[in-house]
């Protein structure tokens, strides 16, 4: 399209001149070869511009490859942590339980006092029963009446020789890792991979 | 300008122009065909021929927590695993230095059975057997309910012909606790009763899907997957508090055991905001583990009715009051055997001769025919429509799964003998949560609530959803209502049978007790009771209202045994909500005339 604009243009050109200028018929054409070169240039420019999108593309392209995989890789990662997170969940569930705290307050000799009293901080004068208690609970602690299977053979922390059914404890292997860790060096990691 | 030379190659040019036109048109036409108008038939039909690769997306059922948020029932995951029999064979494996190591079939079924704790002869059992009966078996049961612990470790071993899968499962980190109230997940993962089974719509997940393309490797391919999201379980939070529902649970299974009753149940309610903060029974169920022998997987409190016997004293004595038949003060002439004019005979649980009872006094020692007497100053009509507002007979607004309704016959209905039971609770049935809503209204002003179990559901998107309740109603004067504490109150200082065992120190309570017979198959049971103590502290501004009931106590048969009951109860129920000890005095009534 553009060469036939490029030669309908010097065409033109004579026909016009004769009215203004009639003596003179005859001048020198004008060098197309002038015109030519930046068209050469027009061309590299494009065919560059061509090769760079191609180029980037590419490596979009790898790049987003790439990044699928590592989405990929921390995907795995992620339901590793997942499993990870559910396995100390399952270890944890029933340790927050009021049967499994009651158990262990109980094992240190605890009671729960049939008839309270209270000190009103305004005046120190003691309101209520006003008598030390005595050592028998209120209610039983220790067995665990309010059934809790989920805790019950897992060893109590204030004593772990016993289990929430004043059994001796039953060692397994799931509830063994159950007692705490003392914490000697910063928060205790798990080595797991 | 136009001339015939250059007319020809222009025209060339438009036609040329307009053909390429024409024909981009076409393809642009048909561009949009595909891409937009046909997209959606057009790349399910490609995916139809197994480009693609859907995943279920698993939503989790909601949690079922207590008042502050304590979990009393979470979603969590089990894996079911199974072998390939046909496949299974000597592996070999690397170890973490890299090193191949051959791991044969008798090593590697010892280890899966040190995890799943199974005879490592049943599991070689299971494969055998699958390949006798078929060669090319590529299903043999491994175990189910896996833990997450467990599953790693089998899927650490690396055998390629074990293959696990997750399943959804329900935990109960509080075991029994609310058992009765919460219901539990049968083995195919259905609610099996109690609020599981009643907020099922509120706790259900809506499965969400993952589709797309992946690569030789397993890879997803960047750009093909299309998400659902799942959408999660509401959680449905209750107004029970965790800790309190365990003594009381813990308490109920003593008393039921102290007295050798059938079974006990503990209700606490909170009569400012009319929320239960405890519903305890025993027998009970640890959801966890509901197939356990000597579980009971439904609801005494909601599930059960029975005759309440004196408690109604009280109601009697309010509509008295409020109809201005009586005062509390009011007397009449009590003996302890009554022979009514139209043939009725009622008599006192304890022998005693002419007393002149005060209205308040004959709750005091519960006078049958104190009540019966009395009852005469009003119509049966007018003593039913009380009744029926005090919401006796309707249930409550909890609308529990399965709830019992008690049974108040129509006033045109009543016999002889039936006009005067009524009035001390015979000859009708109520049930916990009603005998609650009435004497909340009872004691709290006189207006009748709906008394609440669960507090709300608070789905997914955050939207919060509280249950609709009725609206509450005025049954008698602010007048009465005071009134009848200070009559309560009076019964908890001057019974003839409790008086020195319901006392908290420090504080003022207001009780009454109910023995109710038994009826079977159309007889009372004989000398078995159904035995009430409902009562509130402090007696002059009421906040927390307890009923404590035993079904057929042996060692004390009377509501006697209920009592101690009822103060540990109480006595706990003050301490954990910090309600401070009570410096005014009582007002006494005379219990004579």
């Amino acid at each position: 399209m553009s060469s036939q604009a490029a030669t309908a243009r010097p065409l033109s050109a004579p026909s016009g001149r004769p009215q203004s200028r009639p003596e003179r018929r005859l001048r020198a054409l004008e060098l197309p070869a002038f015109r030519r070169r930046p068209r050469l240039l027009y061309g590299l420019v494009a065919v560059a511009a061509a090769l760079g999108i191609v180029g980037a593309q590419m490596v979009l392209s790898v790049m987003s490859t790439q990044s699928s995989y590592e989405l990929a890789r921390l995907n795995s990662q992620h339901h590793e942590l997942t499993l990870q997170k559910q396995v100390l969940d399952d270890e944890l569930t029933g340790l927050s339980s009021p049967q499994y705290l009651a158990a262990n307050a109980s094992a240190l000799g605890m009671v729960v006092d049939k008839t309270p009293s209270y000190l009103r901080l305004s005046d120190g004068k003691i309101l209520g029963a006003q008598k030390a208690a005595s050592s028998k609970s209120a209610i039983t602690l220790g067995k665990g009446s309010v059934a809790n299977e989920l805790i019950a053979d897992t060893p109590l922390v204030t004593d772990p020789e016993a289990t929430i059914q004043g059994d001796e404890k039953q060692t397994t292997s799931t509830t063994e890792n159950v007692t705490p860790v003392p914490v000697t060096d910063g928060l205790p990691t798990v080595r797991t991979h | 300008m136009t001339t015939r030379s250059t007319r020809s190659p222009r025209r060339r040019t438009v036609v040329a122009l307009g053909v390429v036109l024409i024909v981009l048109c076409a393809f642009v036409i048909r561009l949009v065909d595909i891409q937009v108008v046909n997209a959606q038939e057009n790349i399910d039909n490609a995916m139809s021929h197994g480009l693609s690769t859907t995943k279920v997306l698993a939503g989790t059922r909601g949690e079922i927590v207590d008042d502050d948020g304590t979990p009393l029932a979470v979603g969590t995951l089990s894996y079911t695993c199974q072998f390939s029999p046909n496949i299974v064979r000597t592996l070999t494996l690397h170890d973490t230095d890299g090193k191949e190591v051959k791991v044969t079939w008798d090593e590697m079924s010892q280890k899966i059975a040190e995890i799943t704790g199974q005879n490592v002869d049943d599991l070689r059992t299971v494969v055998s057997d699958a390949l006798v009966d078929n060669p090319k078996s590529q299903y043999a049961p491994l175990a189910k309910d896996l833990t997450t612990e467990q599953y790693r470790k089998i899927t650490a071993l690396g055998a390629d012909y074990v293959a696990c899968s997750p399943k959804a499962a329900r935990t109960y980190p509080n075991g029994a606790v609310a058992g009765n109230l919460i219901g539990f997940m049968n083995a195919e993962g259905k609610p099996g009763a109690g609020l599981e089974d009643q907020y099922n719509q509120c706790l259900t997940p809506t499965d969400g899907k993952l589709t797309f393309q992946n690569g030789k490797d397993g890879v997803i391919i960047p750009g093909t997957e299309t998400e659902t999201p799942a959408d999660d379980g509401g959680t449905l939070k209750l107004t029970i508090d965790a800790d309190l529902q365990w003594y009381m649970q813990q308490l109920a299974e003593q008393a039921t055991k102290e007295m050798g009753a059938q079974y006990a149940t503990i209700t606490v309610l909170d009569v400012k905001t009319h929320k239960l903060k405890a519903a305890a029974e025993y027998p009970t169920v640890d959801p966890n583990n509901y197939d356990a022998k000597g579980s009971f997987l439904n609801s005494h409190i909601f599930n059960s009715q029975f005759e309440p016997g004196s408690t109604f004293k009280g109601i009697t004595a309010a509509t008295l009051i409020d109809t201005g038949a009586a005062t509390p003060t009011s007397t009449a002439e009590v003996p302890w055997v009554k022979h009514f004019s139209n043939g009725a005979v009622v008599n006192d649980a304890f022998r005693h001769g002419v007393s002149n009872y005060t209205l308040a006094g004959a709750l005091m020692d519960s006078s049958n025919v104190g009540a019966s007497i009395f009852s005469e100053r009003t119509s049966v009509k007018t003593r039913y429509e009380y009744l029926k507002k005090f919401g006796i007979g309707d249930g409550s607004a909890i609308h529990f799964l399965g709830e019992t309704n008690g049974i108040v016959h129509s006033y045109q209905d009543w016999d002889n003998q039936m006009r005067y039971d009524t009035s001390y609770g015979q000859g009708l049935t109520t049930t916990v949560p009603e005998l609650l809503t009435a004497y909340q209204a009872l004691i709290d002003g006189g207006v009748k609530y709906p008394i609440q179990l669960v507090d709300s559901c608070t789905k997914a998107d955050g939207t919060v959803v509280t249950p609709t309740l009725p609206k509450a109603e005025r049954v008698i004067s602010e007048k009465t209502s005071a009134q009848m504490r200070e009559i309560f109150e009076n019964v908890a200082l001057q019974s003839n049978s409790y008086a020195d065992m319901v006392k908290i120190p420090g504080y003022r309570l207001g009780v009454k007790t109910g023995t109710g017979q038994i009826a079977e198959n159309g007889h009372y049971k004989s000398g078995v009771y159904y035995t009430t103590m409902i009562g509130f502290a402090p007696a002059d501004d009421p906040q927390y209202l307890i009923a404590v009931t035993l079904d057929e106590p042996t060692k004390v048969r009377s509501s006697t045994a209920n009592a101690p009951t009822f103060v540990k109860a109480m006595t706990q129920v003050l301490k954990t909500y910090r309600v401070m000890p009570t410096t005014t005095k009582p007002t006494m009534l005379p219990k004579f005339g």
